[in-house]
């Protein structure tokens, strides 16, 4: 019996010697990430007007896309044409706005803004190639003629889409 | 969101397709997410969801089943998740996956 156990044993530790072969795997998927890289705020350089431009006191928002793989993803994105919170206003509020490429990561992006398309307040990218691209998106609203913003906290809101293509 | 371009299959229960999402947030200033399905003319389309906002903390990864019934399979165009936004958010996002 102790002839058997030792022999057991024996075979249990003789293991042998193979090239071990540890495998690294790795999946990337396909997305498209936005991320806010600055808000923004509104200036008052009139008492009828609100802008982002530093120009005005204001700061641009900032967004931006992360994409994986080229030429899957549109990017849209669309500045305010009305107020998220505001004081009541009884007067029709103008709204202008723009969105340019402001920073890339490839310089096959160069050409995002060239070939943008806008319609009405939406400016749509073709996202050819991955990488980061930095969009800026400029808003003003003016009250009335020449009428005074109500006094109050004013908030607005970019719209930042990435759409499958 | 991924995967990009998703695809239905059988579910347990009949008459129902399903489709798993995966979502992620990038954003520290959002906390919450809503789902939507969409036609190709971006008209909602009725979907079952173990959430329609969802609850997520900065780099935060959620999978979340989608459910529709085959016959409103067919308009599906779309799978989408908007950020909803704070006091402090100034930009909404809005990411689609499609079916092709």
């Amino acid at each position: 019996m102790k002839e058997l156990l030792i022999a057991g044993a024996l075979l249990a530790s003789c293991s042998p010697a193979y090239a071990a072969e540890t495998p690294i795997t790795g999946n990337v998927q396909t997305r498209c990430l936005i991320v806010t890289d600055t808000n923004g705020v509104y200036g008052n350089p009139l008492p009828s007007k609100l802008s982002t431009l530093s120009a005005d006191g204001g700061v641009v928002p900032v967004v931006r896309y992360d994409v994986t793989l080229a030429d899957a993803y549109l990017a849209k994105v669309t500045t305010p044409t009305q107020f998220s919170t505001a004081p009541a206003l009884t007067d029709a509020v103008t709204w202008t706005g723009s969105t340019t490429v402001t920073n890339t990561t490839d310089v096959g992006m160069a050409g995002y803004e060239a070939a943008k398309v806008t319609y009405g307040s939406t400016t749509q990218y073709d996202l050819v190639v991955a990488g980061s691209t930095w969009f800026s998106s400029e808003s003003a609203a003016v009250y009335g003629v020449n009428k005074s913003f109500p006094g109050g906290s004013y908030t607005a809101l970019i719209l930042a889409e990435c759409i499958a293509k | 969101m991924t995967p990009t371009y998703p695809q239905f299959e059988i579910s347990f229960m009949p008459g129902v397709s399903v489709t798993t999402m995966n979502l992620f947030n990038k954003r520290k200033d959002v906390a919450y997410y809503e789902i939507g399905v969409f036609t190709d003319e971006w008209k909602p389309v009725p979907f079952v969801s173990q959430y329609t906002v969802i609850p997520m903390k900065y780099l935060d990864t959620i999978s979340f089943d989608v459910y529709v019934s085959n016959d409103a399979l067919r308009s599906v165009e779309y799978i989408c998740s908007q950020s909803k936004v704070n006091v402090r958010t100034t930009v909404t996002s809005k990411i689609c996956s499609r079916i092709k």
